[in-house]
């Protein structure tokens, strides 16, 4: 339950009498309490699967040592699409660009962790579940924030992942299904018989088999999906906006999202995933058709979000599991390298470039270092924007960093 | 997931032989639980001859059964080179899923599949329908093989190459992307390599090329310096560097795990104590897959408690094995549709991990695409059951009433026991179906294949 939602129950319940409000106010309370649950904040991570080049994607225009170090994929200064007198973004970042201008988008320059692996799996999972291999994994990042977010309430819809492939291990939650869904149309039991549905949601129910085991898990699985496609059957298709997407798979996945926070489903994290960042070979074509794909979907995204009035409660972050080796390879490509920038989009934001682009000069055996560590993004992001606890959701606590304006 | 520690199953039971006490100890259970893992379930006659075979039997008849019957593999090849000629991989899917319900070499089929999640290739990239058919018969003629062939042939398999962007690979500037997943993917797990070991594997395979759809080695493009690679010093080859790595004594380790796994249980068994003996028992027959899969598919582990019913079917197996239970044929192509929306697009896995399989197949959407498949299958006329509807299967069978059929589905197809209130509140359910017979027996199919019990195998 929301901490305005609660309070305002609770003061309900205690305040009342005092007030003399007995006979009308419950009902006065609980529609300004449902109306508190349509105006809380909400997250949008976006997964740039893969390993994002970082370095082509905030470009470091005045170094020489940027293209020596990459002769053939370095983008050319006059390119550049000027952020300041050192740095720019990669050409098909217009999106990004007006963004910037729009005073809605900021970047964290040099995120990553200590003793980066460069494997694709286990370093997204480190992200994901903020925990090395040796430790505990059943439950990721934001699943524990949807725990911590639902507490009491019986919601299977606190946190949403939009996609119909493998479930992100970050929104793997102990208490809560979180559902992943394609699109809303697609989201349903293709049966005529409502019958048959009832009769799915009866026989899926658990009896009595033990929590931790995969029949509970399916039967847990089971039931939320028929309950969450039922409660998506009522999501009113007049809340699809007029605004026009770019026809990309994610810009797809956020006009759905839009449509969603636009419903009231009461979802306060969405999760999508934008896949291809791993560009070993001619990635030039490759990695300026993903920026393009990127910049284009999330600025759509923040105008439909305008348009409707909910710019203010949505955040969006981007992050990518490591950035690439800062010299190009043979096949005119990058290899898995480390530090690398993550965005924010929201209207709260410091915007621009938020701490130094790593050193090209001063390398780890031809790598970047970073300055700061990804948990410290998370941190505050959940203590300033979700009003979590962090440090209990990462397990210690992470010094904040300044991204959001100080009125806030 | 448990990955280390403890477990309280003594080694040396788990891994010998099972053997029934009684001859009524082996049960119709058992042998239907062997055709879900070893294949892609049994229909009725194969539980029936089954029963008349030992557990070692049948598995040694299965591992040493590499080729296919010649009437299956003369329709598969015709098949094959229609799809071929439309030089289109997206109806590479439907030749092998033909092929995963007419095999008479189930386990061979079961560990080709095995192989293409492990050496994940996707026709997304590769894009050329021959390459990828190329490389399934490569993975099919080693599947029950040696895995060090299989491994040398894979690295030097096109499809491979492209999919990992090797397929130029010069010295100035080495690609490190097959080097890095040979280690990390395909054969001795994450861990157990350091960063050097990946740059200086890559400068082995500098100069491996493709020309003409052929793997081609460039002697100009080749760095022939002298390489460090786990504390041995050469001027290794590509070849030579495939063979240090499958030296390191945790690639066995690695692969047991892997197929324990995909064999015994999606959870709970991964402790080095158990995967030990196998380990040891892959390295010293200089690592056969067929032996090894022989002691593990019929071990009192394979038919215990921590086996039956402690996977999650994976799409191929959730819609194949339905139909493999009572003969069904069906659409392919829609069929096809189905387990791309189920998470399982042969020929496409999700990337160089491929599938993981267990928790990771289900999520709500999966979930409502799996009743969705069954409901799109069972309403077509085209889905039929040895060769007619499926209430003259039944009737063949002996099965009249819907009670009966009820019975007689959750008996062969569950891998677990439904309550028995759960079992009362089925038989109910399908009899207040208003259709026909006919129509009953499919309403009532779909229903056993959604509940989460058919989900288990």
């Amino acid at each position: 339950m929301s901490l305005v939602r609660r309070e305002i129950l609770q003061l309900s319940a205690t305040g009342l009498a005092v007030l003399g409000f007995q006979q009308t106010a419950p009902a006065f309370w609980g529609q300004i309490a449902d109306n508190a649950a349509g105006q809380e904040n909400i997250l949008v991570v976006v997964q740039m699967t893969g390993g994002n080049d970082g370095l082509n994607t905030i470009i470091p225009y005045t170094q020489d040592e940027y293209y020596k170090q990459r002769p053939k994929l370095a983008v050319p200064k006059k390119d550049v699409l000027k952020i300041n007198d050192e740095f720019g973004f990669n050409p098909a970042l217009d999106g990004f660009s007006e963004l910037l201008e729009a005073g809605l988008l900021g970047v964290v320059q040099g995120v990553g962790y200590a003793q980066p692996n460069r494997s694709h799996f286990e370093s997204m999972d480190i992200w994901h579940t903020c925990q090395r291999k040796t430790g505990d994994r059943s439950d990721g990042w934001l699943g524990r924030a949807i725990d911590q977010l639902a507490e009491g309430e019986s919601t299977e819809t606190t946190g949403m992942h939009i996609g119909n492939r493998k479930q992100p291990l970050a929104v793997a939650s102990r208490h809560h299904r979180v559902p992943s869904i394609r699109s809303i149309e697609q989201f349903r039991l293709q049966t005529q018989e409502k019958d048959s549905i009832q009769a799915m949601r009866s026989l899926a129910q658990s009896e009595n088999s033990e929590a931790d085991s995969l029949l509970n898990f399916v039967q847990t699985s089971t039931t939320t999906a028929i309950d969450v496609s039922q409660k998506l059957q009522q999501v009113s298709k007049s809340k699809n906006s007029n605004m026009k997407y770019p026809e990309t798979e994610l810009a797809g996945k956020l006009k759905t999202v839009s449509q969603l926070i636009a419903s009231d489903i009461g979802a306060r994290v969405y999760y999508v995933e934008i896949d291809g960042f791993d560009t070993h070979a001619f990635q030039a074509p490759a990695h300026t058709a993903l920026l393009r794909e990127l910049g284009d979907a999330l600025n759509s995204f923040a105008q439909d979000l305008r348009e409707k009035g909910m710019q203010e409660r949505v955040l969006t972050m981007c992050f990518s599991e490591f950035g690439r080796r800062v010299a190009q390879n043979a096949s005119d490509g990058t290899d898995h390298g480390t530090a690398a920038p993550m965005f924010l989009m929201g209207s709260d934001l410091e915007t621009g470039l938020i701490g130094k682009h790593p050193s090209l000069t001063n390398l780890d055996n031809g790598d970047l270092k970073f300055h700061t560590d990804f948990r410290q993004v998370y941190a505050t992001v959940l203590d300033n924007w979700l009003s979590c606890d962090s440090s209990h959701i990462l397990d210690k606590q992470y010094e904040s960093l300044p991204l959001f304006v100080a009125s806030r | 997931m448990m990955k280390s520690g403890q477990t309280n199953i003594d080694p040396e039971w788990a891994w010998s032989a099972y053997q029934p006490e009684q001859p009524e100890d082996w049960t119709q259970r058992q042998v239907a639980h062997f055709y879900r893992r070893c294949g892609f379930a049994a229909n009725p006659e194969m539980l029936q001859s089954g029963l008349q075979k030992s557990p070692l039997q049948l598995a040694s008849e299965q591992i040493s059964n590499r080729q296919e019957s010649p009437q299956v593999e003369k329709v598969s090849a015709s098949l094959a080179r229609s799809v071929l000629a439309t030089a289109d991989a997206k109806n590479l899917p439907a030749w092998w899923t033909h092929r995963l319900l007419n095999t008479s070499v189930p386990l061979l089929e079961k560990m080709t599949l095995f192989w293409h999640g492990h050496f994940a290739t996707g026709a997304e990239k590769v894009k050329d329908a021959q390459l990828m058919f190329d490389q399934n018969q490569i993975l099919r003629e080693h599947a029950l093989g040696n895995f060090g062939s299989l491994v040398h042939a894979i690295s030097q398999d096109p499809a491979m190459l492209i999919y990992l962007d090797s397929a130029s690979n010069r010295k100035v500037h080495p690609n490190e992307n097959f080097a890095r997943e040979i280690m990390e993917l395909f054969v001795l797990g994450e861990g157990n390599y350091s960063e050097k070991d990946i740059r200086e594997l890559a400068r082995c395979f500098t100069g491996w090329e493709i020309r003409r759809d052929q793997f081609y080695f460039n002697r100009f493009q080749h760095d022939f310096d002298e390489k460090i690679i786990f504390n041995d010093t050469g001027t290794f080859t590509g070849e030579q560097g495939v063979d240090l790595v499958l030296k390191q004594p945790a690639g066995a380790e690695f692969i047991v795990g892997k197929l324990m796994q995909f064999f015994i249980a999606d959870e709970g068994l991964q402790h080095p104590e158990l995967i030990q003996p196998l380990a040891s028992q892959f390295r010293d027959s200089g690592l056969e897959t067929g032996a090894l899969l022989e002691t593990m598919l019929s071990s009192n582990l394979f038919y215990s408690d921590y086996a039956m019913g402690r996977k999650i079917r994976s799409p191929v197996d959730f819609a194949i094995g339905l139909l493999n239970s009572f003969e069904g044929t069906t659409n392919l192509l829609e069929l096809n549709r189905g387990l791309d929306e189920l998470g399982q697009r042969l020929f496409y896995p999700p990337n160089v991990k491929g599938w993981e399989g267990g928790r990771n197949w289900i999520n709500s959407s999966t979930l409502l695409a799996r009743a969705n498949l069954m409901q799109s299958l069972l309403v077509r006329d085209e889905t039929r059951f040895g060769g007619g509807s499926l209430s003259q299967y039944c009737k063949t069978h002996g099965v009249t009433s819907l009670q009966e059929a009820v019975d007689w589905f959750v008996e062969i197809l569950l891998a677990v026991p439904l309550s028995e209130p759960k079992h009362s509140e089925l038989v109910q359910r399908c009899e207040h179906g208003s259709g026909s017979f006919e129509n009953n027996l499919r309403r009532g199919l779909g229903l056993i294949v959604s509940l989460p019990e058919y989900q288990l195998a």
